[in-house]
């Protein structure tokens, strides 16, 4: 089978908390036909012989950094010393995936703005045996924490972005997602008792992080940048700097619902901008979402036409702010969106299941 | 690299002139090895355990303070014109920062490493870290109130005083070796934000660190250099080829806003 292979655009948007959609450019899977921020997560196991296949139908070129994966020369991703790939071009990143561990990927072509954009992603290397690295601690499951930053003035206008020096964020985010968006139950960490996990952190913010980890998270620090550390410690603050990574092994107290502060700061001024929370429950505690089992998905996704859904359906469907803006069946299973306003809409089901879709024109 | 044992500075010079190295041309102070006006700061080398001596003549028309960041934080101060003889104490193994402490002084940059026996094993690099605005510095040299409570936004990051691309042309930050080599680099921040420098192609291993000694053996890509902080890491050039190093805050690998720029520098592995 080919192994699946990433695309790079530059015509794709994320969503504020109020809403608001915000131009990005970066990574998708071409199987799925829209980019992320972030890009999608790449897992290999340790030792495994990758082969990542990436197209650029974008019209700059770009390429994928693999960073901290310490991959040779030519598929280093850099364009002075490896290559670019063209608008049209595509080719395949080679590496050997020999330490376990917590790694990012990113492009590097005019990296201060195609970064800040959002071309970036985390991989991560397994083992098969749920272990750190050879002789480490076990872990039931991994959960991703990739923090980034924008700075809207340059999203907003990417073309008259210049000068770079002087880009000072102010969307700080936690796997691409901020303020009530982390309380979705997709972002939620739910933990059962006794069964440690791995935090994947890492880092592609222009801030510096410094994370707030409560005692009741019993956290301990046994990675940083993709090697263990000589001697695991406790931990309650850790900061992550642009580019860093770290592995923190949390068992949380039975019971326990709270927060991982994540600070983001200004570096240059040292002054702290803003902070994020990631929730972490124990999964007792745990609500159902709308629906225990998944709506029907329409296509395509965002859409800027029409959406379809497969057969005749009824739905209400509310844009962000909770206004209805549309209420009836639909025989075709088709909904015209075209003089809709870009955003994202929620789509109600008469069983009470939901479903997002988004409108981008 | 000046070979080790064969030459030890024993005066610096501190002048004020004509910073031609980056783009903006502004006025500077720096340390110099000789009488002669040069934009960068010169580098002090000693062997481990040596007490030693060291002139300083201030050839600036003001009086500054003169700080040896080591145990017990050593503060001399230097009158205007004036020349003094500095006794530097027995020192372990490692990197240390030295430089102005009075604001001018700060500002315009006379800042550089004391090198205690690193260059006895192995190849042994050095990176002078700084960030700078124009501002400030024109501020500083004019005597002016510099604006401390206005938002830092440097214009120009700097290796040894120099900014990408001229960066590649000092044989102390362009890192080149052979492979199987083992080399030194020592990373001190002179500047006034902190700064974090990633690795392409290699992990590299902390040997010592002014702010983070709980560090040392810990295996990096990325590595922070806090404020005011100096550290040793050990590279083992396992691969051939080129390799970019820079600074992961990417507002920093420009040069007043053009990218690249600023501090970048590449580690060469020749087969």
């Amino acid at each position: 089978m080919q192994p699946p292979q990433l695309f790079s655009g530059m015509e794709g948007y994320t969503f504020l908390p109020d809403g608001t959609a915000i131009p990005i450019w970066g990574y998708g899977w071409v199987a799925d036909g829209f980019i992320s921020l972030p890009g999608p997560l790449l897992e290999y196991s340790e030792g495994e012989s990758v082969q990542l296949n990436f197209t650029n139908p974008s019209p700059e070129s770009h390429t994928i950094h693999l960073h901290g994966l310490d991959v040779d020369q030519a598929n280093d991703g850099v364009p002075s010393t490896s290559f670019f790939v063209v608008t049209g071009g595509e080719t395949t990143y080679e590496f050997e995936a020999d330490h376990p561990g917590t790694f990012l990927y990113h492009c590097h072509v005019t990296t201060t703005l195609h970064l800040t954009m959002g071309m970036y992603g985390m991989i991560l290397v397994n083992r098969p045996d749920m272990t750190l690295y050879e002789g480490g601690p076990g872990y039931s499951e991994n959960a991703p924490l990739l923090f980034s930053d924008l700075e809207l003035e340059t999203n907003l206008n990417a073309v008259q972005s210049f000068p770079f020096h002087d880009i000072r964020p102010d969307v700080f985010m936690v796997n691409g997602v901020s303020g009530n968006q982390l309380e979705q139950a997709e972002q939620i960490i739910d933990f059962e008792p006794g069964e440690p996990i791995a935090l994947r952190l890492g880092s592609m913010a222009y801030s510096l992080l410094h994370l707030n980890f409560p005692a009741e998270l019993n956290a301990i620090c046994y990675m940083s940048d993709g090697r263990p550390v000589p001697e695991p410690f406790a931990v309650n603050e850790l900061d992550v700097f642009p580019g860093e990574r770290f592995t923190v092994m949390i068992e949380p107290d039975a019971g326990w619902d709270g927060h991982i502060g994540c600070e983001y700061w200004n570096i240059p001024d040292q002054q702290l901008e803003e902070e994020q929370f990631v929730h972490v429950r124990d999964a007792s505690l745990s609500v159902p979402d709308w629906g225990t089992s998944p709506a029907p998905l329409g296509f395509p996704n965002p859409t800027q036409a029409e959406i379809t859904w497969s057969g005749p359906i009824s739905l209400c469907v509310f844009d962000a702010a909770g206004n209805s803006v549309f209420s009836g069946p639909l025989n075709q299973g088709r909904l015209n969106v075209a003089d809709w306003a870009n955003g994202i809409y929620i789509a109600v089901f008469p069983s009470g299941k939901h479903t997002r879709f988004s409108v981008i024109h | 690299m000046v070979p080790f044992g064969t030459f030890a500075q024993d005066t610096l010079w501190l002048a004020r002139g004509e910073w031609t190295q980056i783009p903006d041309s502004v006025q500077a102070l720096r340390f110099n090895a000789n009488d002669e006006w040069s934009g960068v700061n010169a580098t002090l080398t000693r062997p481990v355990d040596a007490a030693s001596s060291l002139v300083v003549v201030n050839l600036d028309s003001i009086a500054h303070t003169w700080k040896l960041e080591a145990e017990g934080e050593l503060d001399w101060d230097l009158a205007a014109l004036d020349t003094i003889v500095l006794e530097m104490p027995e020192l372990p193994a490692g990197a240390y920062r030295f430089g102005l402490t009075d604001e001018i002084g700060r500002v315009m940059g006379a800042s550089g490493q004391l090198q205690i026996g690193l260059e006895a094993d192995y190849a042994h690099f050095h990176w002078n870290l700084g960030d700078w605005s124009v501002a400030r510095m024109v501020a500083a040299d004019l005597g002016l109130p510099i604006a401390w409570n206005e938002p830092y936004v440097p214009e120009q990051f700097t290796i040894n005083e120099r900014t990408y691309p001229a960066v590649a042309d000092d044989p102390e930050a362009l890192v080149a070796v052979s492979l199987g080599d083992t080399c030194l680099i020592s990373i001190a921040n002179h500047g006034f934000m902190d700064h974090v420098f990633h690795f392409h192609g290699f992990h590299v291993t902390m040997i010592s660190s002014s702010h983070h000694p709980e560090r040392v053996g810990w295996s990096k890509d990325t590595v922070p250099i806090r404020m005011g902080e100096v550290l040793t890491v050990q590279l083992v050039a396992n691969q051939v080829g080129m390799y970019p190093v820079h600074n992961h805050n990417l507002i920093a690998v420009t040069n007043a806003g053009f990218y690249p720029g600023g501090m970048i520098t590449q580690i060469h592995v020749a087969p």
